[in-house]
């Protein structure tokens, strides 16, 4: 059984890729090897019976049909694009739909302030119900009587907000 | 884009230089002339029509895009073939990227049973209609990897020499050159309409 070097290097002869030097050899070993030969006689026909193999190949479009696809594309490509603006003004209404929720956090949080430091003002001390105005928005009141201290969470309910920490936002030492 | 000018009895040479310029209605004569060749051979590496028909169109459309970095250097079906070549093998590759390859072809790539096939004394196509051949030669082609389709098609079709194969198909010589010799084989075995299993 040939080897694949020897092999290769029958292919490289019938398509002309073998250096001139070697070329001679390879005719001297064929002369002699039947084995060769059959090897080269059918890599020989191989090539043969692939020759002019699609030359009757059509494309299975009118040449009008094809044309307009294809004209078609180009104009569509050559369309120019919206060009997006890295500096381009930021609308207001992003404005608001950032800052919405952190002047709603601190309205509730001064609201918290003033009662809690003026209780007399307010009812006795009594936080009653405070309002949310986000609904997004939630919020978690722990009151300590004894250390008279108010405790105020708020947390996102959407959970894309930054406030995302544990800790409260805001915490009231009573007077 | 319109131009009704007849483009019929100038040379490419002179439709390419009329497109370079804009005139779409030279670009479509070019079209028009060579829309046959660069759809067999995406067909030859696709084996699959519709797509050879949108892989054709996309490589016309480049074309017009880069039609002047195309200074003559070979023919413009030359030029134009290359480019549906290069489109056609960056569709082969996404495909195998999303498939595994199977056992099968990983062992057809490292020589598989091709090269202990017993050698086809007798020409199989010598006495087979045009019609005929082109059938089972595409019933052969069908079954090749397209790594080994693709090799046979650029030898074979393209004249392409192993170094221009394997810059194009980005791999050595080396693997050019058993690519090509396994493609053959089975090739010749199939058109001989041997099966592996009459090897065991």
């Amino acid at each position: 059984m040939m080897n694949q070097e020897a092999q290769l290097k029958l292919q490289a002869y019938l398509d002309g890729e073998l250096p001139a030097g070697e070329r001679a050899a390879v005719e001297a070993w064929l002369a002699c090897d039947a084995e060769a030969q059959l090897l080269l006689a059918e890599l020989q026909n191989t090539g043969r019976a692939l020759d002019g193999h699609g030359a009757d190949v059509k494309l299975p479009e009118t040449r009008e049909f094809f044309w307009s696809k294809i004209e078609r594309e180009i104009e569509r490509q050559e369309q120019p694009e919206p060009v997006i603006s890295r500096h381009q003004p930021v609308s207001v209404f992003w404005w608001l739909r950032q800052w919405v929720p952190f002047s709603g956090v601190a309205a509730l949080v001064v609201l918290l302030m003033i009662l809690v430091v003026h209780p007399g003002q307010s009812n006795a001390g009594q936080f009653g119900e405070m309002e949310i105005a986000a609904d997004s928005m939630g919020a978690d009141v722990f009151r300590d009587q004894e250390q008279k201290m108010t405790m105020v969470w708020f947390y996102d309910r959407s959970g894309d907000s930054q406030f995302t920490e544990s800790s409260p936002l805001a915490t009231v030492n009573h007077q | 884009m319109k131009n009704d000018k007849d483009h019929s009895s100038a040379n490419d040479e002179a439709l390419v230089e009329a497109a370079k310029q804009g005139d779409m209605g030279a670009f479509e004569e070019l079209v028009a002339r060579h829309r046959d060749k660069i759809y067999a051979r995406a067909l030859s590496m696709m084996r699959n029509e519709d797509e050879a028909i949108d892989l054709s169109q996309e490589a016309w459309v480049k074309s017009w895009q880069r039609l002047n970095q195309f200074h003559g250097e070979s023919s413009f079906g030359t030029w134009i073939t290359r480019i549906v070549i290069n489109l056609c093998l960056d569709q082969l590759r996404r495909r195998k990227r999303r498939r595994t390859e199977s056992i099968e072809e990983m062992d057809e790539e490292s020589g598989g049973v091709e090269r202990q096939l017993p050698v086809v004394t007798t020409n199989p196509t010598e006495r087979l209609e045009r019609a005929e051949l082109r059938k089972r030669i595409d019933g052969a082609l069908e079954q090749l990897s397209h790594e080994h389709r693709t090799v046979l098609v650029l030898h074979e079709f393209e004249d392409m020499e192993y170094k221009e194969i394997a810059r194009t198909m980005g791999c050595s010589i080396g693997t050019v050159m058993s690519r090509l010799f396994y493609a053959r084989r089975k090739m010749a075995a199939l058109l001989a309409n041997l099966k592996t299993e009459d090897l065991k």
